[in-house]
Parts: structure tokens; C-alpha cells; sequence
């Protein structure tokens, strides 16, 4: 129960995700991106080694369908995995294992996978699909969070007993540096995706003040006068 | 202003780091940590390619003393940075510029270093030693918890006039392989360390179901029916609790 946007900025080349769950915490197994080299993600069932060593692959130089291949032929239980590979150009794979559970599907578009499990049906992956596309003059990290709020509204995760609400969220984005250019999270929330908009757009303010303080010191003003700055 | 902590388990061999801070979204700038490696992170005015280049100098084998040269040669503004790198092994190194803010310093103990700006003063760096101590058979994770909790208690950043909240943190530890064991995060809260605690504490109830999941699909259960079994061990507790005698 996940739904998961993995995307490559064509303007940027920035490579990102956007994630919500009923899990808690779900940012943890958010390792799976790296300046130009790509984007990807398994979740379901997660196989936690399989993220590293489809970036290893690429990497190597291996197409992110040959990639998956290679993660089909490494795991004994791959069919409880759902899998998205984004290479460093925007071309995308996806996988989604017959025994993952509920609602399991993904849609590869043009240099992205929107992709879920325990749905409410294949409108929720279509939904972020659409989400993502919506603005593509807005800058990428809110795109990524447009399709993940799609994805809830769709309808997002549903369970044996129901909805099943977002508990965990995150949205990820590398540039040019083997460093994060946003790395944010809500681990743990009764309305993650609500929480981490709202994250957001208060991390929004900060971003330039956080980059310009390391980059420059001798002139950055106090962190609480700048907090000061923003009332 | 922020305060941290870098800690190794000398029976695991785990490493992690624990931090918290008046900016936001601070676990987000921690990619120093790595298993097998060591740690290393770079804070008060931080420049963010330290970290990724202490772990890839620590990698070739350079010992975490000289790593800390190569970054005051390789940036100007190092006397700005605050920095505590700590290899697998347990050897530590910790740089505290003196273009740092409000009262900063580091404190090296066993199998960890405190390190921090903007504090109230040294006692935060004693708490925090003194909470990652205080239980040393613990599992990492939680003695790096109860270090920001006994940081934070000391008074934590701010002066003899403010205090200044703490908005985030974030315990990390690797173990072994080249994905995180423990990463538990609050990015925008009011008392953030507080808030990791019940993160943390509540994650920890999930951790080998998440874990077991993975490794063996086929006998998973649902997360839904995980989550029911769990309130129903709550309310049981809760229920054993409320019929005990009054002591």
C-alpha cells in the first residue's frame, strides 16, 4: 500500500520521488536516487538491497529495462516487488509483481513511473500521472507533490476494511551534487500528504537562506532574524 | 544552533548519528553515514559537498584527523563550519570554527562526539555524552535518542535570555549494508525532539514486521491486520494497567 511518483526533470535533468503510505516512516527505503545517474524504487515488498544495486547498474551503464531484468534474476521472491527505473536521459522501466496485494499497477510516461499497490483502483495511478503533467512550467519538486496529492484524492490506498489513510510521505530531489537538493519527510501523521504540503511550503521559505548561509557565512544574518524577516 | 551527536556501538560495529536543530528539515542535510565507512557531519554555516567528500576520503582510507586538513584546504570559509567526522573504527576528529555563532564547542568521550553552536553553554555537550553513556547495551538508536533528550534537557541552544526551540531532528544508523537500518525523521514541529521520541518508539513497533515482510513475502501478513493485532496488544496492556491496584 503505496503510491509513488519516480520522475526525471527534462528541463533540469534533476531526477526525484514522491512518496505517501499507509507505512510509517516510508523515507527510509527512499535511497534510490543520484545525480546523473537516475532514479529508482522498489516498494510493496520491499527488497531493501534492490535500490543500490539497480543505481550500481545504471551506473555501469545498464537501460533501466535491463536493469529490472537483472533485479528479476537476483530475487527469489521478485514477485512481491514493484519496481521503477528512471536512467539519467528519462528513460523509464517499471515492474509491478503479480503477488503484490490490491489494487498493483504503474503507468511509464514520458521520463516518468507513477505506480501503486492496495489501491483504490488504476484511476489513483492515473490520477498522479495526470498530476505530474498538469504544470510542467512549475518547478519540479511541486510537480512531484501535485501528483501525490492527485493520488490522494483519487482515492489513494484501500484496504480490506476501507480507505486507508497516508501515514508517511516524502519528496526527494537530486540535482548536480551527490547531496540532496530536498530531502523532506513526514514519518509519521494521520494526513501525511496534507502535513508534508504544509512542510513544504514552510521549508520553501528557507531554502535559499539555508544554500546562501553555508555558501557565504561572513554575510548571513542570524537564522532568528530572518525568522524575524518572514513575519 | 544545533546539536548533535556521532556514536559507534563497539559490540555491533553500527554507527549513527543523532541531531537536532532550530532550522528545518535538518535530516535532510545528513548524507555522511555510511556502514563500514564512518560518519561525518558538517553544520553551523555548513557547505554541503563535506559530508559526501568525508565519506568518499574516509572510504580510500585516510584517517578521519587528516580528512579534516584536507577540508581546511579545500574551503576558505572553513572557519565558519563545525564539523565531527568519526571513521569505523571509533577515531574522531571535530573542528568548531571560530566564525561559528553563539556558544559552540565539541566533547569526544567513549565511542561518540557531541558537537554544537548557538547552546547555552558546555552543558549541553555533557548532557549529550552523558546521555549516549548512560545505557551503553542499548541499541544504538536509542542512545542517541536519549543523547538529544539529555541535551536538550541541559538547556540546549540559546542564551541566558532565549531559548531557541528545537524545529527538527533525526537519528540515523547503518548497519553493515549500504541502505540505512534506522532513519527516523521530523522535519517541522514545535518540539521536535519529543516528537522523534514517539517516532522513533512507535517505528520500532513496526520495524521487523517491515523487516520480515520484505524477506519473506509469502508469509507476510496485511499491514492492516498487523496494525489491528498491535491496538489490540495496546488495549490489552492499557486494560491490565487500568486493573491493577493503586500503589
Amino acid at each position: 500500500m503505496t503510491f509513488t511518483i519516480v520522475a526525471r526533470c527534462s528541463r533540469s535533468g534533476q531526477v526525484g520521488i514522491g512518496i505517501a503510505t499507509y507505512s510509517i516512516g516510508v523515507g527510509l527505503y527512499c535511497n534510490g536516487l543520484r545525480a546523473n545517474v537516475g532514479a529508482t524504487m522498489t516498494q510493496a515488498f520491499v527488497n531493501q538491497g534492490n535500490n543500490t544495486l539497480a543505481l550500481r547498474l545504471l551506473a555501469k551503464g545498464f537501460m533501466p529495462a535491463r536493469v529490472i531484468d537483472e533485479l528479476a534474476a537476483n530475487d527469489s521472491d521478485f514477485a512481491y516487488r514493484q519496481i521503477a527505473v528512471i536512467d539519467r536521459e528519462g528513460r523509464a522501466a517499471a515492474y509491478s509483481g503479480a503477488k503484490t496485494r490490491g489494487y498493483s499497477g504503474h503507468e511509464v510516461g514520458n521520463g516518468y513511473v507513477a505506480m501503486g499497490n492496495v489501491l483504490a483502483g488504476h484511476h489513483v495511478v492515473e490520477a498522479m500521472a495526470r498530476g505530474y503533467e498538469a504544470k510542467p512550467d512549475e518547478s519540479f519538486e511541486r510537480r512531484l507533490l501535485r501528483a501525490i496529492e492527485a493520488g490522494r484524492d483519487a482515492g489513494g490506498q484501500v484496504g480490506n476494511d476501507g480507505h486507508l489513510t497516508e501515514r508517511s510521505a516524502g519528496i526527494f530531489v537530486y540535482g548536480a551534487y551527490d547531496h540532496a537538493e530536498l530531502d523532506l519527510r513526514v514519518d509519521l501523521h494521520d494526513k501525511a500528504v496534507d502535513e508534508l504540503r504544509r512542510a513544504f511550503e514552510e521549508y520553501e521559505l528557507y531554502r535559499g537562506y539555508y544554500r546562501d548561509r553555508g555558501n557565504n557565512p561572513r554575510d548571513a544574518v542570524p537564522q532568528d532574524v530572518f525568522v524575524a524577516g518572514l513575519k | 544552533m544545533t546539536y548533535s551527536i556521532i556514536g559507534r556501538c563497539a559490540r555491533t560495529g553500527r554507527l549513527g548519528l543523532g541531531i537536532t536543530t532550530f532550522s528545518l528539515a535538518v535530516g535532510g542535510r545528513c548524507e555522511g553515514i555510511a556502514a563500514g565507512i564512518g560518519v561525518c557531519k558538517t553544520q553551523a554555516f555548513p557547505n554541503r559537498t563535506n559530508d559526501p567528500l568525508g565519506i568518499k576520503l574516509l572510504a580510500e582510507g585516510f584517517l578521519p584527523a587528516r580528512v579534516m586538513q584536507m577540508f581546511a584546504a579545500n574551503d576558505r570559509e572553513h572557519d565558519y563550519r563545525q564539523i565531527a567526522i568519526m571513521d569505523r573504527d571509533g577515531r574522531v576528529a571535530a573542528h568548531t570554527g571560530s566564525g561559528t555563532r553563539g556558544w559552540s564547542g565539541h566533547q569526544m568521550d567513549t565511542d561518540s562526539v557531541a558537537f554544537g553552536n548557538g547552546l547555552v553553554g558546555p552543558q549541553v555537550l555533557a548532557g549529550l555524552i552523558a546521555g549516549f553513556l548512560a545505557k551503553p547495551d542499548d541499541p544504538l538508536e536509542y542512545r542517541l535518542m536519549r543523547a538529544l533528550e539529555a541535551g536538550r534537557d541541559a538547556g540546549g541552544q540559546g542564551n541566558a535570555q532565549t531559548h531557541k526551540p528545537e524545529r527538527s531532528a533525526a537519528i540515523k544508523v547503518v548497519d553493515r549494508m549500504d541502505y540505512p537500518d534506522i532513519d527516523v525523521r521530523v522535519d517541522v514541529h514545535p518540539t521536535a525532539v519529543e516528537e522523534l521520541r514517539r517516532v522513533l518508539e512507535e517505528f520500532k513497533l513496526y520495524e521487523e514486521f517491515y523487516r520480515q515482510r520484505g524477506r519473506d513475502p509469502s508469509h507476510a501478513i496485511p499491514q492492516d491486520v498487523f496494525v489491528a493485532n498491535l491496538n489490540a496488544r495496546r488495549q490489552a496492556l492499557a486494560g491490565a494497567r487500568a486493573s491493577r491496584p493503586a500503589s
